[in-house]
């Protein structure tokens, strides 16, 4: 006897996001094998999927280009995100400085103590919703701390990247046009708020970020007021979610893996590798966007010239073709290369940033509450989304 | 042996001189330097090929 699926399209959609942020390596083995790219009829994009074609990709910025706007609600070309070089080395030449790792290790007290505080918060009440409680706040905290801003602004900030990033889970039945209108409005106000910080720091220099881009020259000329909040306005919108589903993927493997979770309580120093491969075998930011600049073909596979590409950098990390044992994890391994922040030219301009913070995180978390589990009954739930994450991870211990 | 960095290829994701920073520093945006003349001895030659295996961009060379 045989049955008829009744599935919509929509719901065969929202059944292959599901899969593809709950279960990607047997999601993108089984793509990889069908070929060079997953096309996407309804956006008309194609994901990059196989490990040298992805490679290449990032590399070759002439070819895929990041020149397009329209990222979470930005009407404007973020900065660098959407800058090509000649001109896109020179913004990163400027900015790279600020978030070299020296600076980074000196912002990491700040990172812990946030940590701990975050820690105090719950940790004689023996259980805690680790993505609320933590894998949120603490980079909203960091980025509080970069930016000069006074801590108290937590939950508004809180707010403004879940509308920037999500706006369709804030509107009522998740109403496509009115959510593009609220994250419309918002980032409006985002944009007013940095420009009467701008104002502010342009009288009042600080020792933060935005008085390092209020002063900061190229050629000799200040950046306008213009390539300020553009720039602003990346940290905001890819210095956040991104650390926090970075901790969820993370956790969400020590919850299931206790020899993991052991050895970063039994040896300090361990998360550097741990965190490094999990970023690896997790990719929690599945892809990242170009544009084609001309027909290119892959493998008998034609991308049309202006066609949305997206470089599947989840899929060609755990490709073993040309790598073997990047299929499997192994939490002790230090030198499987990993294209989690990317590559190329538009390399995570803020990885070694995360990098601390991710670290940071897990070292006094596992310093401070070795024995934990996921809370009897719950279950992970995927957010479908190629920013991959959980909701809620609720914790005992 | 020794190792080199090819800079037209870095991208300072700074994995060199985060697995081995006895043979590697980082410059002010966090790029790649060799220290001195990149010799590798017996005790560094581990680090060495753990830098050269976690380069994403497969910049870094070991040469005999």
């Amino acid at each position: 006897m045989t049955y008829t699926t009744t599935s919509s399209d929509d719901e065969i959609e929202r059944q292959i996001a599901y899969r593809r942020s709950a279960c990607p390596h047997e999601y993108f083995a089984e793509q990889r094998a069908k070929g060079p790219v997953e096309v996407d009829k309804n956006l008309d994009s194609v994901t990059i999927l196989r490990r040298g074609d992805v490679e290449a990709a990032l590399r070759n910025w002439q070819d895929f280009s990041s020149e397009f706007s329209g990222i979470m609600g930005s009407e404007e070309p973020i900065i660098p995100l959407n800058v090509d070089p000649p001109l896109h080395v020179k913004y990163r030449r400027l900015l790279d400085p600020y978030f070299a790792p020296k600076k980074m290790a000196a912002l990491q007290p700040a990172v812990s103590k946030h940590t701990d505080d975050l820690i105090d918060s719950f940790i004689d009440r023996g259980s805690c919703d680790f993505s609320t409680e933590m894998a949120v706040p603490l980079p909203c905290s960091t980025f509080l701390s970069l930016f000069g801003l006074p801590l108290d602004e937590l939950d508004a900030l809180v707010r403004w990247k879940d509308i920037m990033i999500r706006p369709e889970s804030l509107v009522e039945g998740g109403n496509r046009e009115a959510a593009l209108q609220l994250q419309a409005e918002t980032v409006r106000e985002i944009y007013g708020r940095f420009a009467a910080e701008i104002t502010d720091r342009r009288a009042k220099p600080r020792d933060d970020l935005m008085t390092y881009l209020v002063e900061a020259e190229i050629d000799g000329e200040k950046l306008s007021d213009s390539e300020v909040l553009r720039t602003a306005f990346l940290m905001l919108s890819a210095g956040l979610d991104t650390v926090t589903i970075s901790l969820e993927c993370i956790f969400s493997f020590l919850v299931n893996h206790d020899d993991a979770r052991r050895m970063l309580v039994n040896e300090p120093g361990s998360e550097i590798n741990l965190v490094e491969e999990l970023l690896r075998w997790e990719t929690p930011v599945q892809a990242v966007a170009r544009e084609a600049t001309r027909d290119i073909e892959l493998d008998g596979y034609t991308i049309k010239k202006g066609q949305r590409v997206s470089i599947g950098i989840a899929s060609a990390n755990i490709d073993p073709d040309g790598l073997p044992g990047s299929d499997e994890v192994d939490v002790r391994r230090g030198d499987m290369r990993s294209f989690a922040f990317g590559g190329g030219p538009h390399r995570c301009l803020g990885s070694n940033l995360a990098r601390m913070e991710l670290r940071t995180v897990v070292r006094r978390w596992h310093d401070r509450i070795p024995e934990y589990r996921l809370a009897d009954g719950a279950e992970l739930t995927w957010n479908s989304s190629v920013l991959r994450g959980v909701d809620h991870m609720p914790l005992v211990w | 042996m020794r190792v080199t960095i090819d800079s037209s290829r870095c991208q300072g994701h700074g994995r060199c001189w985060d697995v081995a920073p006895s043979l590697f520093d980082a410059d002010d945006r966090g790029h790649g330097l060799v220290i001195g003349d990149g010799t590798v001895t017996a005790e560094t030659e581990a680090q060495a090929r753990q830098a050269v295996g976690s380069c994403p961009e497969q910049a870094v060379i070991l040469t005999d």
